[in-house]
């Protein structure tokens, strides 16, 4: 009977501490914006964004490359590529509260490393990550946000 | 006669009366007197048997039940603990105790009570091995920019 239960306690804690691990995640999404002076297009996708990247930014045009949602989990990786391959954000989820998300966020440009942060998403705040220059001219800005 | 009247004699006692009685006026009397009376009896008693509701005074003593007062609900857990055998173990001490830390290990896990960073920052570092970065935070509209600088830099910077 006691080594039964023993038994039980064991599973029960094994249990507990993989679904715990298990269901710790957080969905990001992540769009992948080609900001440029060539036009004066705004991506209709985009209109959400479109004041706070016109008050910010002098670009004329904003173009949604990619638009993606990740769902991560504690220490997985999401790799998003953008302008042919050229440029990669790694995004990791590195701790996860009640409504904070830290991810780890590597920008790749063909093959080296041009930054590496780590940042906290709180409900409600938009990070952007630019920069990167596009081939055909203008910048690559990531626009992260989290949903909790 | 009485014990005969009410059936209380064995087979061998009956026999002798009922053959005494073949030759007894007398006693034939008595059983006769002994017959009406029981019927004088029987025949008020079930008329007024008859009479009687006695599903009106059941639900008397239905609603007399509902009236008593219920036990309290850690009278209840207590009589059923006194009562379960297994909870008289004592093995079910350390078990509910190890229960109990478990969902607490759990709770915080899952949760994490360390609530909202209300002061924290919200970049917590940035580097670049290669190019000049630069952060900016607006509080309205809530936004965070990190901008790296990528220009063919002779000189590498980290911010």
């Amino acid at each position: 009977m006691k080594r039964l239960l023993f038994l039980l306690i064991l599973i029960g804690l094994f249990c507990s501490l993989f679904f715990s691990s298990a269901y710790a995640q957080v969905q990001v999404r992540l769009r992948v914006i080609h900001a440029s002076n060539a036009g004066s297009n705004v991506d209709p996708a985009l209109r959400d964004l479109h004041k706070e990247l016109g008050s910010l930014f002098s670009f004329t045009s904003y173009h949604l490359m990619r638009d993606e949602t990740l769902n991560l989990s504690l220490n997985q990786t999401a790799s998003i590529s953008a302008h042919e391959g050229r440029i990669i954000l790694e995004a990791t989820l590195v701790g996860l509260h009640r409504n904070v998300a830290e991810i780890r966020l590597r920008v790749v440009r063909e093959g080296t490393e041009i930054l590496n942060t780590q940042v906290r998403l709180f409900p409600g705040r938009t990070i952007l990550v630019g920069g990167p220059r596009h081939r055909r001219g203008g910048v690559v800005i990531y626009a992260l946000y989290a949903r909790f | 006669m009485e014990k005969y009247f009410d059936q209380e004699v064995t087979g061998e006692e009956r026999v002798l009366v009922e053959g005494h009685l073949r030759g007894c006026p007398a006693c034939r009397d008595t059983l006769k007197s002994l017959e009406e009376l029981s019927t004088s009896i029987k025949v008020p008693v079930e008329q007024a048997v008859q009479k009687e509701d006695f599903p009106w005074v059941w639900q008397k003593i239905e609603r007399e039940i509902r009236l008593q007062k219920k036990p309290t609900w850690w009278k209840s857990l207590r009589s059923w603990i006194e009562v379960s055998p297994l909870l008289k173990r004592k093995v079910w001490i350390p078990a509910v105790a190890t229960v109990v830390v478990l969902l607490f290990i759990t709770a915080q896990i899952i949760f994490k009570q360390t609530p909202s960073y209300p002061d924290a920052s919200v970049v917590e570092y940035v580097e670049s091995p290669t190019d000049n970065v630069m952060v900016y935070h607006l509080e309205k509209p809530k936004v965070t920019i990190i901008w790296v600088f990528d220009e063919p830099a002779k000189d590498q910077t980290t911010s």
